[in-house]
């Protein structure tokens, strides 16, 4: 049984490692222009020298920590907010308009604008990824929140519990899989802005390392970098998608 | 006698095989000959494999055991000599009624004056005159019952499969769907297959009725179900009420066998 | 009895008449709130600009933002900015379109090609695939070709989605019905699946023409020079903060028109849905 999943896997992502192998054959025959092109065992060995000498994991650090504060702030306000608005009709009433017409603002608009106001620095970053993931964390949370059952509102009311504890033991577990979806789409935006406000202006962090990298000609470690920014990304969706499952079937 | 339209059905078996989960034999050792423009009913309890025959007649399932002739030769693949008729009418929501209707005319490759004439024809047969640039999802269920009958006579198969046409119509439309195949069958007879599980339905519309029994399917029985007119005047006779009791005792067995059998 | 059968027919577009008029009705006013709620934010705008809360660099007014557009429109760049960024944008996506829809045809019909795609879709798709940016300019230069090649990545993976989807959801009694009037393998892909699709793929192109646009800014404020997004980086660095905030009412602008204009492609074509009223 377990060989027979191991196999299935093998052969779903087998194609990745055909391309691999392909990358390696046609940089090392010279197919390519060596320089755009570096073989993807010189890419590996850039990497190690990477993290060996410190570089990968100082600016990563510094990009997780900006993006990751943005993320939790987004999710903490964007959730209270959207769940409050839910709650309330004035709130609604004055947020509403303010988040429609900024959900379909290209969110990647906003990163002149934190530049202009905080410079090259983690704050600018941070409050650009917090702006720019608290949309979609509001809108699924209000959403959630608004399909909550009214007959389970009702009888959580009926039994006595005040308004605070309503909220913990009936509308936030009704609305987990709005917010859940909605937290998603943020953790992919702040990977989008990360990486884009990085590569724009920077000193620090994965962006910054790829420009600096690329423009000196170390392209085997922008390789590197590049590869090591995107599998994060892919990393960390997958991991939160397990996350989703694991809190979705525990309230089943 | 031609054989135009004549249906063999010899030692077919058929196996249900799903993506998870065990397989299932869903037909077993079914043998049956329909004669030339014979208006034939499988009759018989949910999950009995009747529409899983019908689809095997039709060429849309691969048979794998036994063989089925349609007019001497196997059957190999769907084709426009079979017609079909499907419950949820399977129209194409993106065209017209009479886009629908022409679609197999223009398969055929029918010259575009014939075709217009042919579809406007069909088109007033089964009483649709009006409502002929309709969408489907603008239609009632009986109007797109309606379009997908004139589409599939339209293109004039001499074979008529029917799954069900009129299971998913409220109990009114239905009887008024009954007699209008009806009348269209005896102006211009074909050969038809009508899967159902109604044994009223199966009695008043069929000659001759093919009982089947719960999974795996068999041909349980067959009553000839002949009547010297048919018409609505027929449904409250001595004969037709007798025969509708006849066939119900046979199905009702194989009904209560289907329901205490676990779905695999 | 066929008249039996109109009359009820006929009862029912009535009814579905009326609900018509009552939805155009509730639309209008829907629209004519939406208008009401922009408005107040312009006018909270800018009264708290001009409160002396903020300085006018933090928040300029948006009087002086609305005048800065003005400048721009009839004696700068607006336009010039506006049509490359919309070439880069739109170029890249309809490349991604076709192709997306054609990938997603082709692995509908071919097992190796389904089994060859789908990890790299399922692993690109979460990426931010804006990382390669560098290499593609490293392959490809500092021009359209990068910025339209960088559009392209990330608009497709939306489109092959979406068409995959629409083609496994196809209903087979449609399909079985196209095959017993004689279809052949063409006619069903262009005749019968790809129309029964299309509600789903149009869905995917909905999504993928915002992510064209941001993508399209994302690459021009990277490198530089003009387009909306080059332009307002270029506000920033001058510390031109009217300029910047100017850039944000354009690209917000552009943003709505292209997401209402695909809403109106949208309900043209699928006309015949059932839910289309309701999109």
């Amino acid at each position: 049984m377990i060989a027979e999943s191991v196999t299935k896997t093998v052969v779903r992502y087998l194609p990745i490692v055909i391309l691999a192998i392909a990358w390696e054959v046609i940089a090392r025959m010279n197919l390519v222009d060596s320089l755009a092109l570096p073989p993807l065992s010189k890419v590996a060995v850039a990497w190690a020298d990477l993290m060996r000498d410190g570089e990968l994991v100082d600016n990563g650090a510094s990009s997780l920590y900006r993006g990751g504060v943005g993320l939790l702030l987004a999710i903490a306000i964007g959730g209270g907010l959207g769940i409050a608005m839910a709650r309330s009709r004035i709130l609604d009433m004055f947020i509403n308009p303010l988040v429609e017409l900024f959900y379909p603002l290209p969110k990647s608009a906003l990163i002149p604008v934190t530049v202009l106001w905080l410079g090259f620095g983690d704050a600018s970053k941070i409050l650009l990824i917090f702006l720019g993931c608290m949309i979609p964390v509001t809108i699924g949370a209000y959403n959630g929140a608004r399909g909550s059952d009214h007959a389970l509102i009702w009888s959580a009311r009926g039994m006595g519990a005040g308004s605070m504890r309503m909220i913990f033991d009936v509308v936030l577990p009704s609305a987990l899989p709005e917010i859940l979806n909605g937290v998603r789409t943020a953790l992919a935006l702040a990977f989008i802005l990360l990486v884009s406000s990085e590569l724009i202006v920077s000193q620090k962090g994965f962006g910054y390392l790829i420009g600096y990298l690329g423009s000196t000609g170390s392209y085997e470690g922008m390789y590197a970098v590049v590869l090591t920014v995107a599998f994060l990304g892919f990393g960390a969706d997958r991991i939160y998608q397990l996350l989703m499952q694991r809190l979705l079937r525990w309230r089943e | 006698m031609d054989s135009k339209g004549q249906i063999v059905i010899d030692r077919v078996n058929h196996t249900y095989r799903p993506p998870r989960g065990r397989a299932v034999l869903a037909l077993s050792d079914i043998s049956l000959e329909i004669r030339p423009r014979e208006f034939l009913a499988l009759l018989g309890p949910s999950g009995c494999g009747k529409s899983t025959l019908l689809y095997l007649v039709g060429g849309f399932l691969p048979i794998e055991g036994g063989r089925i002739l349609v007019e001497g030769k196997p059957v190999a693949a769907p084709g426009p000599d079979r017609g079909i008729v499907f419950q949820h009418f399977a129209l194409f929501p993106w065209k017209t009624v009479r886009a629908n209707i022409l679609y197999g005319l223009e398969r055929q490759g029918l010259p575009k004056p014939d075709r217009e004439k042919r579809a406007q024809a069909f088109i007033d047969m089964v009483g649709l005159r009006g409502f002929e640039d309709s969408y489907p999802s603008q239609l009632s269920g009986g109007m797109k019952q309606r379009t997908a009958i004139a589409r599939t006579l339209a293109i004039d198969p001499s074979i008529l499969l029917m799954d069900e046409p009129f299971g998913a119509l409220d109990a009114q439309t239905r009887s008024i769907m009954q007699t209008e195949l009806l009348k269209i069958w005896q102006r211009s007879p074909k050969t038809v297959i009508f899967v159902t599980h109604d044994v009223q339905e199966a009695v008043y519309l069929s000659e001759r009725v093919a009982v089947m029994s719960a999974r795996p399917g068999r041909i349980k029985a067959i009553v000839e179900t002949k009547f010297p007119e048919r018409n609505p005047g027929i449904l409250r006779t001595k004969e037709f009420v007798e025969k509708v009791d006849e066939l119900w005792n046979l199905v009702h067995d194989e009904a209560v066998k289907a329901q205490e059998t676990t779905a695999p | 009895m066929a008249g039996v059968e109109q009359q009820a027919s006929l009862a029912e577009a009535e009814t579905r008449i009326s609900q018509d008029a009552l939805r155009r009705f509730d639309d209008i006013f829907r629209r004519g709130a939406g208008l009401v709620s922009i408005l107040a934010v312009l006018v909270a705008w800018e009264y708290f600009a001009r409160s002396g809360k903020v300085t006018p660099f933090m928040l300029p007014a948006f009087s002086v933002v609305a005048q800065r557009i003005y400048i721009d429109a009839v004696h700068g760049d607006l336009w010039l900015n506006l049509g490359l960024t919309m070439y880069r944008a739109l170029t890249g996506f309809v490349i991604a379109a076709i192709g997306g829809v054609v990938l997603g045809a082709l692995m509908s019909r071919s097992k190796i090609l389904r089994w060859f795609f789908d990890p790299l879709i399922s692993v690109g798709f979460p990426m931010p695939k804006i990382a390669f940016l560098p290499i593609i300019i490293l392959w490809l230069g500092l021009y359209d070709i990068s910025k339209i090649s960088m559009v392209v990545f990330d608009a497709i993976f939306p489109v092959v989605t979406a068409t995959l989807a629409g083609i496994a959801s196809v209903e087979k009694e449609l399909l079985w019905s196209g095959r017993s009037m004689g279809a052949g393998e063409r006619e069903m892909m262009w005749q019968i699946v790809l129309p029964a699709a299309l509600p789903q793929i149009m869905t995917g192109l909905q999504v993928a023409l915002p992510i064209a646009l941001i993508v399209a800014i994302i690459a021009e404020m990277a490198m530089g020079g003009y387009g909306l997004g080059g332009a307002m980086m270029t506000a920033s660095r001058y510390a031109n903060s009217p300029g910047v905030f100017a850039g944000i009412v354009e690209i917000a602008v552009v943003g709505y028109i292209l997401i209402k204009a695909m809403a109106l492609v949208r309900r043209r074509l699928l006309v015949w849905h059932a839910e289309a009223a309701d999109h």
